[in-house]
């Protein structure tokens, strides 16, 4: 009973005109506390009921850096669409973008600063102040700076661009400490060497998908999660329909079929770890037919004389007729462009295949050229070091930890527990000192902090961006906040100039907040000039880029570029090697970045999370995908449980069928396996932690797709969670196609069945 | 004239092919698989503009997944002469809907723009609608669904959110039409320019595989492709005179 005397009891039933008695006291006691209906009385600037406000602000979600425009209605964020004016993005958007909500108002979130209780991985944390954390931090970093022993601080983040790279990168210059380093799983590391090897530059060109009208795509799922999906799929979009005259066409190689193996129009499955071998296949085909007339074409005849059609025809498994009919029309359709990533690049020789697609690109004279390989520009923001660690460089930071160089180590939204195989990282983390975290998220890596100091997410912070690649020319993009802070976070940026302001560091790092930081940048950039910047304030120039959410320089780059004949002579691809013998482990695994959670840090949003996979509609868990015919033999069928071990360890998960991977192959998606990442995460196995550590020769990047395994059956069967119905149309003619050879089987359509009308 | 030949006549006159074409709108949709990669953006975007709830794994598991938009895929051939065709399937909004004659209480009907609309606060449950479409694209809610707090800040408050009990499915974005109605009457304007309205899956579409609009403007870029030599429709033998057009995956052989 709720407490209450007489007297208000009388007022109650005084009150009541209608519901006197007990029935209408209780609902007078227990409603819910008066809320207000209209928050503000005086609404803050660009606040109306009922109207809702869009932000362009930049997408954190991968690192493509897509202009965004978020919709919010009464200072909540409802919706995201792609920034129309962004040339990235155009106004589109893929599902990982949309769901960037699900980061801001995720359950998960950490709330605020915490602090480590119990022993490492105890998940025992106690909730701490920003002052009480920022201390125990900023007073560290300044004993260390003032015995010069700056270098025994680690900064380890995931890849940021634009100034907060900036930042970061004076943070540690202040501090003394080289250890400053990027990690991302996918980052595309043999393809920045590769570039580096070929055209002199390790940086990322312009793929002119829109134009060009034939494309041989080398294991890059351009469509799905490689550099720019949403820029790409405009361009294949265009290439398609959006051309009056031609239809661009598109060629997959890769050993499983990925998203956009199935969009292509030709899917071929080369042996994994040779698309550079069939790659130079096509360049001796072309040039030894005569179809290249450059002045280096003897280098060119000499360096592939071990590429013969036959010859690669044997060592790739793809037919000698399929080789010269793709050369010859690779080389007959103008523009023609071949791309290479993915699958093809993560194998020991992943820059020697890179370089082999790049080489195509040379011989039929692309570069530079609408449809083809477009340079960019230097980007418009502060130039930064590629800070990218590869997997080799991380087991030294491993290593160096272990010896006990590292003193304190900072983590910012990296998480290298999960993504970095066999590394022994965690061992490694337990003997640094001091570990914090500025994550908004308890993943793996921030479960072995001892400080947690949680960062906005995108969407409350300011920051800017200057994608990388671009798109033929220079952009950048500043990125707002969109909602107040939900929680007692601050910005990533803010983080780390209080902690320098603490640290002492406040003569080289002034800034009170990173917005000054940012602004203060921006006003470079507008003393520079371009365009017509001078003619307005700054003032008014920084509105206009915030309303826009996008600037651009319209400079293109010379497209000349004289090709080093050491590259041509010494032009080749080594065979792949794998760890573990064939005899032991049948079967190469091959993992890839799941479409949906990406490299695993989309995992906790339930919306990623119950999007069926494009490919085979599971949703909420992991499975091996097999070929049918190697599942017939072993009499797998879909749901069965099997072991997959590796030299390097062993998980669990459930058959899938697989039409589209090569007998010999079986392919994980990475995503899941997540343990303390929240209540949507935790489910699922992680395929990287039966990957060996075997990397790509010439730049220590990990070969991701170059393990062997075994598989066994367990004898135990689950059901797999995806979506109803048959998965195959059974005459039923749903997707109808046409130009092509008729479906296969009988109609079943019911007008081709035999009906006897009665007439009226 | 009985009461029930009224009724009749009414009816004929309803389901007669060309009865709303006197209206002033009739929004269609065409989808271009030749453009399509099954990238599902359209399905994460349907799901945060119309408050489509998370049921998680169990229901799921139980077929009780909402997506008013889903992709469709379809494997034709076997290894190594195989290939993954997508469609995304989403209430076809039917001229001759098959799920409008048999709801008990017309919580589903046709609108004056051609939409094919469900009335929640009408509907009783009964999922006869559900049976009768052969698009399988009509859900109904089996639980009472909920958002984690804070999940349940982002609900678009321009859409109902739906109970235990209710049918429900596309609307075309049934709000964001209303809005650019409601901004073109404000503009002094007769009717809504091409392009202005966009349903959120069609607005993401990072291929531009789907493409939205009014039927009766022979200018608009919706009518133009319905023109399109490649154009069919699901299922056209049944009848259902849908208003979401399809165009065919173009599949030539080897060169």
């Amino acid at each position: 009973m709720p407490n209450i005397d007489r007297r208000d009891f009388i007022k109650l039933v005084g009150a009541g005109s209608v519901g006197v008695g007990a029935g209408f006291m209780l609902r007078e006691t227990i409603k819910h506390p008066t809320e207000q209906l209209i928050p503000h009385v005086i609404a803050p600037e660009d606040f109306s009921t009922g109207i809702a406000t869009w932000y362009n602000t930049v997408c954190s979600m991968c690192a493509a850096g897509c202009g965004i425009s978020v919709r919010t209605r009464e200072g909540r964020a409802k919706k995201i669409e792609g920034n129309p004016s962004h040339p990235v993005s155009q106004g589109r958007l893929c599902a990982l973008g949309q769901a960037g909500l699900q980061v801001l108002y995720n359950p998960d979130r950490l709330t605020g600063p915490l602090m480590q209780t119990g022993q490492r991985g105890s998940g025992s944390f106690a909730q701490v102040t920003w002052q009480e954390g920022l201390d125990k931090v900023a007073d560290r970093l300044e004993l260390l700076t003032a015995e010069n022993q700056g270098n025994r601080i680690g900064l380890l983040s995931q890849g940021v661009r634009g100034h907060l790279a900036q930042l970061f990168e004076l943070f540690a210059d202040q501090l003394g400490s080289e250890r400053l380093l990027h990690y991302d799983f996918d980052h595309p590391h043999t393809l920045y060497a590769a570039n580096h090897r070929f055209f002199g530059e390790a940086r990322l060109p312009y793929y002119d998908l829109k134009n060009t009208r034939y494309l041989l795509s080398f294991g890059a799922d351009y469509l799905g999660n490689w550099i720019s999906p949403v820029h790409h799929s405009l361009g294949f979009g265009h290439s398609r329909q959006g051309r009056s005259d031609v239809r661009g066409r598109f060629v997959q190689i890769e050993p499983r079929m990925s998203m956009s193996g199935a969009a292509a129009d030709e899917w071929i499955s080369a042996k994994p770890g040779t698309e550079g071998i069939l790659a130079l296949g096509l360049a001796h085909r072309i040039v030894s037919e005569g179809h290249y007339s450059g002045v280096d074409r003897d280098d060119w005849t000499t360096a592939l004389s071990g590429y013969t059609t036959d010859q690669v025809a044997e060592q790739t498994g793809v037919g000698a007729d399929t080789i010269r009919r793709i050369a010859d029309t690779f080389v007959h359709t103008e523009p023609s462009l071949a791309i290479g990533g993915g699958s093809a690049a993560n194998h020991s020789n992943g820059v020697d295949t890179l370089v082999a697609v790049n080489a195509l690109n040379y011989l039929v004279a692309n570069i530079g050229k609408p449809g083809g390989l477009v340079f960019n520009p230097e980007p418009a923001g502060p130039a930064s070091q590629d800070r990218q660690a590869s997997y080799r460089t991380m087991l030294e930071l491993a290593e160096d930890a272990k010896q006990g160089n590292i003193e304190i180590l900072i983590l910012n939204g990296t998480n290298p527990v999960f993504s970095l195989p066999s590394a022994g990282f965690e061992e490694a983390l337990a003997e640094i000192p001091l570990i914090v975290s500025l994550s908004s998220f308890m993943d793996e890596t921030t479960a072995l902090a001892d400080i947690i100091l949680p960062s906005h997410t995108y969407l409350e912070s300011w920051g800017d961006d200057f994608p990388e690649p671009g798109v033929g020319f220079s952009i950048g993009s500043v990125s707002q906040p969109v909602v107040s802070p939900l929680y007692n976070t601050r910005a990533t940026g803010d983080i780390v100039l209080q902690l320098a302001k603490q640290a002492g560091l406040s003569d080289a790092i002034p800034w009170s907040s990173m917005k000054d930081f940012i602004k203060d940048g921006w006003r470079l950039i507008y003393d520079r000039g371009g365009l017509d910047t001078q003619k307005e304030s700054f003032e008014s120039f920084w509105r206009s880029i915030l309303k826009a959410g996008v600037w651009g320089e319209k400079t293109h780059r010379d497209p000349a570029f004289t090709l080093d004949k050491r590259v041509i002579n010494s032009i080749a691809v080594p065979p792949p090697e794998f760890s573990g013998s064939s005899d032991a482990y049948p079967f190469i695994l091959h993992p890839y970045v799941s479409t949906t959670l990406h490299d695993g840090h989309a995992a906790n949003l339930p919306w990623m999370q119950e999007l069926p996979d494009p490919m085979t509609s599971v949703v909420y868990g992991s499975w091996v995908e097999i070929n049918p015919a190697t599942a017939g033999q072993m009499n797998l069928k879909e749901g069965d449980l099997v072991d997959i071990e590796s030299p390097h360890g062993q998980i669990r998960a459930p058959v899938y069928v697989y039409p589209a991977i090569m007998p010999g192959v079986i392919a994980m998606p990475i995503g899941q396996g997540h343990v303390t990442y929240g209540r949507y995460a935790n489910r699922g196995v992680n395929p990287i932690e039966i990957l060996s550590p075997r990397v790509d020769q010439r730049t220590g990047a990990l070969a991701s797709s170059a393990t062997r395994v075994k598989i066994k059956a367990t004898g135990r069967r689950i059901e797999l969670v995806k979506t109803g119905g048959n998965s195959r149309e059974l005459g039923r003619e749903i997707v109808q196609t046409t130009g092509g050879k008729a479906s296969q089987g009988h109609s079943a359509k019911l007008n081709s069945i035999p009906i006897t009308v009665v007439p009226t | 004239m009985s009461i029930l030949d009224r009724i009749a006549d009414g009816w004929r006159k309803y389901r007669k092919p060309g009865y709303y074409d006197e209206f002033d709108y009739h929004w269609g949709m065409t989808v271009d698989l030749d453009r399509c990669t099954g990238c599902e953006a359209c399905v994460t975007a349907c799901q945060s503009e119309n408050n489509l709830p998370i049921v998680g794994e169990k229901a799921f598991a139980e077929g009780r997944e909402v997506k008013w938009i889903r992709i469709e895929r379809y494997w034709e051939g076997e290894f190594p002469d195989v290939k993954l065709r997508f469609i995304p399937m989403l209430c076809q909004h039917c001229d001759s809907a098959p799920c409008e004659t048999v709801c008990p209480v017309s919580a589903t009907y046709h609108n004056q723009d051609g939409l094919n609309t469900q009335v929640y606060n009408r509907c009783i449950g009964t999922r006869s609608c559900a049976v009768y479409c052969p698009y399988e694209v009509r859900y109904f809610n089996f639980y009472d669904h909920h958002w984690d707090s804070p999940l349940d800040q982002q609900l678009n408050p321009d859409v109902t959110v739906r109970e235990k009990g209710v049918m429900e499915k596309c609307t075309f974005c049934i709000q964001r039409i209303r809005q650019a109605k409601d901004v073109a009457k404000d503009d002094g304007r007769r009717r809504v320019r091409d392009g202005e309205v966009q349903p959120a899956c069609v607005q993401t579409c990072p291929t531009q595989a789907l493409v939205f609009g009014d039927r009766k403007d022979p200018e608009s870029q919706v009518s133009k492709l319905m023109n399109n030599p490649r154009t069919y429709r699901v299922l056209d033998e049944l009848n259902t005179d849908s208003s979401v057009v399809y165009l065919k995956k173009v599949e030539d052989d080897h060169a």
